[in-house]
């Protein structure tokens, strides 16, 4: 990855430099010490090699958000290390951390969260932007990702005039764009129709079986059997991490 | 990321708000209409006196004596002549004369109320800054010989003459004939009623024509600024403490009422600038509240503007360029104002002066603020923005994505 052809010094020796995601004692704990303390992660360990399709499984309030959040390089433990791609995460500056956001990882969120004042392709090529491509480059990908999702008809239209559906289509598409390594999904499904949600989950399979890597987090024990390896969580434990059924 | 998209993201969004961003520019729109309103109405003020004073000689000095001692008399005018070639360029002596009536052929002008008939001397119209356009100015031999000439300005050869050559033509004045030997240049447009409507007789003929005699008073041309100074102290020096008994004396120069007027107007615009700033500080506050509450109000998409990877700087110049385009908007607009108020200032300023005697000639007397004020005040609501935004700004770049990412 980019940010390592930068780095000088060497991996530390104990982390596993084939794994994508190396987590180790990772907790969060909110309040730390205060009678409202929250551990929303309590001593989690975890490793995911590359193209793996993992499923993050939990109820809600089990701290797979907050594991999610860590995973894509949005917040820091309070004790443990993560490592990306043999990279200590917790010791990268902030604009790393938004370069790494830009360019290794696809965001797919419950809520689509998609700005409200840019049309769709507007919202797709905004990555981009921050990646500082040339605008000739960046619309062709952003249209080859809206017609990927099908919704080339629906480029400019802005996401109050799109159902949920098309809304979190928008969303894949803008994860996707530029082709990032890493998908990362938290109830991508979520707010929609079985339909909608079905399409959404075939869409992920392909990109998997193309090679990208994808953590899917969500509370539907059906949806979880998709992935290839399901790792349940509950009141920030690892409770199991059992194989899926796979989309085979 | 790049600024032209930032740019158009901004326009996009202050266009949005269409109702709250006119409100926000409001101070800055007042502010800088306000600026440009004074600094350019006190520069076409500044402009108005110093073409006047062009008009009338920059170097002028004008010498008032008045006593019963006419050796005390002598002595300003010998020290005067004494004084050309050292601090002054030339003197010369004028009477006013009043009750005077030029005729030619079947037209009439009444000298004391349609223009000004002086009795001058050869060192008259070097000391006033006129200027011979036609023919030749009256001479100290005509002083001397008590010659029937007459010089006229450029107001009487229209008014009698029109197209026609006045040289050699012959004016009734009070009855008697004189030759008009000279045209003086015209400063004021050549109307009547302004200083154009000049009749000059040689000095020697004033109790003559006019019936009476009263001492000539002195004006004088300085070499340059400095010399006008220097004479108008000396002078002072000289024969104030003569005068203090018997009579009246003083010495004043264009330049030393230019001054003292240039020092009061700065003074002026530099307390009404101040008031003006204060306007622009308050714009400046505004549009930084307004910045926090577009801040407040965008923190989801902060969050996952920064969640899809922009950086400090990209959320910093985001904010930045957004909070300069609703001042440099209000300075557009502020501009615009600012040159019509001008007009309007301009026209109550100075309309209906046509037919002030003393308004020189100008081609309009529009005031209209210069490019470089226009300018400035742009950069300047530009620079107020930036500044103003970097406080929102930062504290949009400052939070983490996971709480923006949080609010609803």
């Amino acid at each position: 990855m980019f940010w390592k052809r930068k780095s000088t010094a060497p991996p530390a020796p104990e982390t596993d430099d084939s794994l994508l995601i190396d987590v180790r004692r990772l907790s969060k704990i909110y309040h730390e010490g205060k009678e409202n303390e929250v551990r929303a992660l309590d001593d989690i360990s975890l490793a995911v090699p590359w193209g793996e399709f993992l499923c993050i499984l939990g109820q809600s309030g089990s701290g797979k958000s907050t594991l999610m959040n860590i995973l894509g390089c949005l917040d820091i433990p309070t004790y443990g290390s993560y490592h990306l791609d043999g990279q200590a995460v917790s010791e990268l500056p902030p604009s790393t951390l938004s370069a790494i956001r830009n360019r290794e990882i696809g965001f797919i969120f419950q809520g689509f969260n998609l700005i409200p004042a840019l049309t769709a392709i507007e919202n797709v090529e905004l990555p981009l932007i921050y990646r500082g491509m040339p605008a000739g480059e960046r619309r062709r990908l952003a249209k080859a990702a809206l017609e990927a999702v099908g919704l080339e008809k629906r480029m400019s239209h802005r996401p109050a005039e799109m159902s949920g559906g098309q809304q979190q289509r928008v969303a894949i598409a803008r994860a996707v764009a530029a082709k990032p390594p890493i998908i990362m999904a938290d109830e991508p499904t979520g707010n929609l129709d079985s339909g909608s949600g079905k399409e959404i989950m075939d869409q992920l399979s392909e990109l998997n079986r193309q090679g990208t890597s994808i953590i899917l987090i969500t509370h539907d024990n059906k949806l979880a059997e998709m992935a290839r390896r399901i790792v349940t969580i509950s009141d920030g434990h690892i409770i199991s991490d059992r194989a899926g059924r796979g989309y085979a | 990321m790049n600024v032209t998209q930032t740019f158009l993201m901004a326009v996009k969004s202050v266009l949005s708000n269409k109702i709250r961003s006119l409100l926000t520019m409001l101070g800055i729109i007042i502010g800088v209409a306000t600026v440009i309103v004074l600094v350019a109405s006190a520069q076409a003020e500044q402009k108005y006196s110093r073409l006047q004073m062009e008009a009338e000689g920059a170097n002028r000095i004008q010498i008032y004596r008045w006593t019963d001692d006419n050796r005390l008399s002598e002595e300003v005018n010998d020290y005067c002549k004494s004084q050309v070639g050292k601090t002054l360029a030339s003197v010369g002596q004028y009477a006013y004369g009043g009750g005077i009536t030029a005729k030619y052929r079947s037209k009439e002008m009444d000298m004391g109320n349609e223009g000004n008939c002086y009795f001058i001397d050869e060192g008259y119209s070097d000391s006033t800054g006129q200027k011979i356009v036609l023919g030749r100015d009256i001479t100290a031999a005509d002083v001397r010989n008590q010659s029937r000439v007459c010089v006229i300005g450029d107001a009487v050869r229209k008014y009698f003459f029109g197209a026609m050559s006045p040289l050699d033509q012959k004016l009734k004045i009070n009855g008697q004939s004189f030759t008009i030997v000279g045209v003086y240049a015209s400063r004021y447009g050549g109307k009547l009623n302004t200083e154009d409507a000049f009749l000059g007789l040689p000095l020697s003929l004033q109790r003559r024509i006019s019936g009476w005699e009263e001492a000539p008073d002195l004006v004088a041309c300085g070499i340059d600024s400095d010399s006008v100074k220097k004479f108008c102290s000396d002078a002072k020096k000289k024969f104030e403490s003569k005068f203090e008994t018997n009579g009246y004396f003083d010495v004043y120069s264009n330049l030393q009422w230019q001054e003292r007027a240039e020092t009061e107007q700065n003074k002026e615009s530099a307390k009404t600038a101040g008031i003006a700033a204060i306007s622009l500080l308050v714009g400046g506050i505004g549009i930084m509240n307004i910045m926090l509450v577009t801040v407040t109000e965008r923190t989801r998409e902060i969050g996952i503007r920064m969640a899809i990877g922009a950086r400090k700087r990209d959320i910093i110049s985001q904010f930045l360029i957004e909070s300069a385009v609703i001042s440099c908007m209000g300075g557009a607009i502020g501009i615009v104002f600012g040159c019509i108020g001008s007009a309007i200032w301009g026209k109550s300023m100075f309309g209906g002066m046509e037919d002030n005697p003393f308004m020189p000639v100008v081609d309009t007397f529009l005031v209209t603020p210069s490019i470089s004020l226009i300018v400035g005040a742009f950069l300047f609501s530009a620079l107020l923005g930036i500044v103003f935004g970097i406080y929102p700004a930062n504290k949009a770049a400052s939070m983490q994505p996971v709480d923006a990412l949080r609010t609803q």
